[in-house]
């Protein structure tokens, strides 16, 4: 079980995140595209903006590693 | 900073000004209402010729410094026009007119020469292209030459050519082409002098480029495009010989013209944030608290007693906006950089630079944490910060990189890492704090412990900040620092990391102070707490970019261990620590300022200082402060 189960938890932990990080950053950026076309002075706030959903996905990431490293234990 | 206020006649205030210029300290505030100051209301003084004069002064500016942009670099270096030498900027003005027509028709000539020479080059090469070429000049005899170019890959046009050329004249011609050359061919048509008219008729209805060497014969010496070229290069050197010229004849009197012009748009901008009485003016401002002797004794010296200088206290401006500027020691000072980023803090409240100069390269460091990168990043820094100006942005990126490059070797030497686990294996480095690649978990911890220490700072901070104006929610802010510390505390002993006894205590005081928190903060407080736990889970992305960053290098070196021969190895593995290194900059850097954007400054920070700008001369370098002003400022401002 741990063999098949485990690495396909510590997978879907990743990719389900991976892919609403990856949609949220594409609204985000073609929204901040526009946005720096107007107004450059807020690149700091786009930037910001843009790394605001990777947090799911990095969580993902520490998630799928303690899966793992439960499985080895 | 202390709030003034200047009153004078009238007939003193260009003095004033240009007293107040020349000192660069004082920040012009709006102007005070006069009714307030026991004044009555002027009427208007002219502002339709005021608003005129801003726009001609812009004009002139403008002109000025396209002139200067297009005027090579030499001559003198920028001296310093005074705003007063008004006279001075309109008859270089009138120069500045004058050149910008000139420039402006010496630059079409040089622009025709450049595309001239492009085309023959151009010319040159498709010539090169016929190896019997000078054979098929002189067999031309009487015959007339058409050079033509056509598309390499269109083996059509060149038929349908011959085909035309035949229906009108029969065999009456000889078209060679060449060699395909890389996107174009070229051939060479000899028709009889008579049928001219005919074929060109026919080459311009088949749309065939053709090239004007016959033409351009008549214009050169020799006729040939190697001619042609060298004469184009003469002329366009005799071109910029000119502007050169130009440049040292006229160069100083623009830049200084150009210098008295802004000098003179400042004191203009100033006048309107004067307020007028019938025969007195008004000025109000700030003025850091240490140059203010300077202030009082240059208005003396220069205006004698025609001019009163009053200092407000502190209670009747409270409350108001003051300017504020960041102000900090040498060593925090680039990573003001960072902090300017966001909008800049209030007057009074805390100036969070210091924290994100410990920080910010300490998370750096721990994310990225390897030796070898962290030469190779120490390197770039100071390869950036030669050659640049103090106090330039590019100065403040290289010292901050610096700063993060010694954290990533400290780190990555407690990591035992030099790219990757090459350290280990080469160098003999032996993990001192944690070995990465295997200790995930503690890795977590220290990262969460990061965040505690970061948040809790961040919410005292807050409670600090705002102890004198909101004493309740600052209170509330302290307290919720503390029950940070309780859970964690509790957390640790449930783990057996401390002792279990600490875990009930913990708990109970924890859960006393869950009431207190609802009456200081509301009920949402319990919210705003979960909230501020998920903040510190935030951080857990600095062991997730550390962890991500270890094993890319790992991979790399594995990588280059797996591929082919030693020297595509080698060759592999260094691209691949490459791409990891391109990423270690850009990860780290972009997740270290949001969590201190987010998660650090979200507890303290007051957005929505002004930036104190005082009434000087003009500088090339925008939003640069004169340097006594500036260090004046950092000495009186909280």
């Amino acid at each position: 079980m741990n063999t098949f189960w485990l690495p396909l938890a510590a997978a879907l932990a990743v990719a389900i995140p991976a892919l609403a990080t990856a949609w949220a950053q594409s609204r985000i950026g073609s929204s901040a595209a526009a946005t720096l076309a107007e107004k450059p002075e807020l690149s700091t706030t786009v930037i910001l903006m843009i790394a605001i959903p990777e947090t799911m996905v990095i969580l993902g990431f520490v998630v799928a590693l303690m899966i793992l490293l439960q499985g080895q234990a | 900073m202390a709030r003034v206020r200047i009153l004078g006649p009238q007939d003193r205030l260009d003095e004033v000004l240009d007293a107040l210029q020349d000192l660069e300290v004082l920040h012009i505030a709006e102007p005070p209402r006069l009714e307030a100051a026991g004044a009555e209301e002027a009427p208007e003084v002219a502002p339709r010729d005021a608003t005129e004069a801003v726009e001609a002064l812009r004009r002139r500016i403008e002109t000025l410094g396209w002139v200067l942009s297009h005027l090579p670099e030499g001559g003198s270096g920028l001296r310093r026009g005074r705003g007063r030498e008004r006279g001075r900027v309109d008859d270089v003005g009138d120069v500045a007119v004058r050149l910008r027509r000139l420039l402006v028709r010496l630059e079409e000539r040089e622009d025709a020469l450049e595309r001239d020479r492009a085309r023959t080059a151009r010319m040159r090469d498709l010539l090169a292209a016929f190896e019997g070429l000078e054979a098929i000049r002189r067999r031309s005899g009487r015959a007339r030459p058409y050079f033509l170019v056509f598309e390499a890959d269109d083996r059509r046009e060149l038929e349908r050519l011959q085909e035309g050329l035949a229906s009108l004249l029969g065999d009456g011609f000889e078209l060679v082409a060449g060699p395909s050359g890389q996107a174009e061919r070229a051939a060479v048509l000899l028709v009889p002098d008579g049928r001219a008219a005919e074929v060109e008729e026919l080459l311009a209805g088949a749309g065939i480029e053709e090239l004007p060497l016959a033409q351009d014969r008549a214009a050169t010496a020799e006729g040939s495009p190697e001619a042609r070229l060298s004469w184009i290069a003469r002329r366009l050197e005799t071109l910029r010989e000119r502007r050169r010229r130009l440049a040292r004849r006229y160069r100083g009197a623009l830049e200084r013209a150009l210098s008295a012009a802004h000098d003179r748009l400042l004191t203009l901008e100033a006048e309107g944030r004067v307020a007028h009485s019938a025969h007195a003016f008004v000025l109000q401002g700030w003025v850091p608290e240490d140059s203010l002797p300077r202030l009082e004794t240059t208005l003396e010296d220069r205006l004698g007693l025609t001019v009163a200088l009053e200092v407000q206290d502190r209670e009747a401006w409270e409350g108001e906006t003051a300017p504020v500027v960041l102000s900090n020691p040498r060593l925090f000072r680039p990573f003001e950089a960072i902090t300017s980023m966001v909008p800049l803090p209030t007057y009074g409240s805390i100036d969070p630079t210091p924290f994100v100069a410990v920080f910010f390269p300490m998370f750096f460091g721990v994310m990225v944490g390897d030796v070898a990168y962290g030469l190779v990043l120490a390197v770039l820094a100071a390869a950036l910060r030669r050659g640049s100006r103090p106090r330039s942005t590019r100065r403040s990126v290289a010292e901050i990189a610096g700063a993060c490059a010694a954290f990533t070797i400290i780190f990555g030497f407690l990591y035992g890492e030099a790219a990757g686990d090459l350290g280990r294996r080469w160098l003999g480095l032996r993990p001192i704090l944690l070995d990465r690649e295997e200790a995930l978990v503690p890795f977590l911890a220290l990262a969460l412990a990061l965040g505690l220490v970061q948040v809790v700072l961040g919410l005292v901070l807050g409670a600090v900040s705002a102890f004198r104006s909101h004493r309740k929610e600052s209170v509330g802010r302290g307290l919720a620092a503390a029950m940070l510390v309780l859970v964690a505390l509790a957390l640790l002993a449930a783990v057996e990391v401390l002792p279990g006894r600490l875990f009930t205590p913990a708990v109970i005081a924890l859960l006393a102070a869950f009431p207190v928190l609802i009456v200081l903060e509301g009920f949402l407080a319990p919210l705003e707490l979960l909230s501020t736990v998920g903040n510190i889970l935030s951080y857990a992305r600095i062991m997730a970019l550390g962890t991500a960053s270890v094993m890319m290098a790992v991979v790399a070196n594995r990588l280059a261990g797996a591929v082919g021969g030693v020297l595509v190895g080698v060759v592999f593995g260094l691209l691949f620590h490459l791409v990891n290194f391109g990423l270690a900059l850009f990860g780290p850097t972009i997740h270290g300022l949001r969590l201190h954007y987010v998660e650090f400054f979200g507890k303290f920070f007051s957005p929505g200082g002004v930036q104190y700008r005082p009434f000087g001369h003009w500088r090339p370098e925008a939003d640069s402060l004169p340097t006594h002003a500036a260090d004046a400022a950092r000495s009186s401002t909280p």
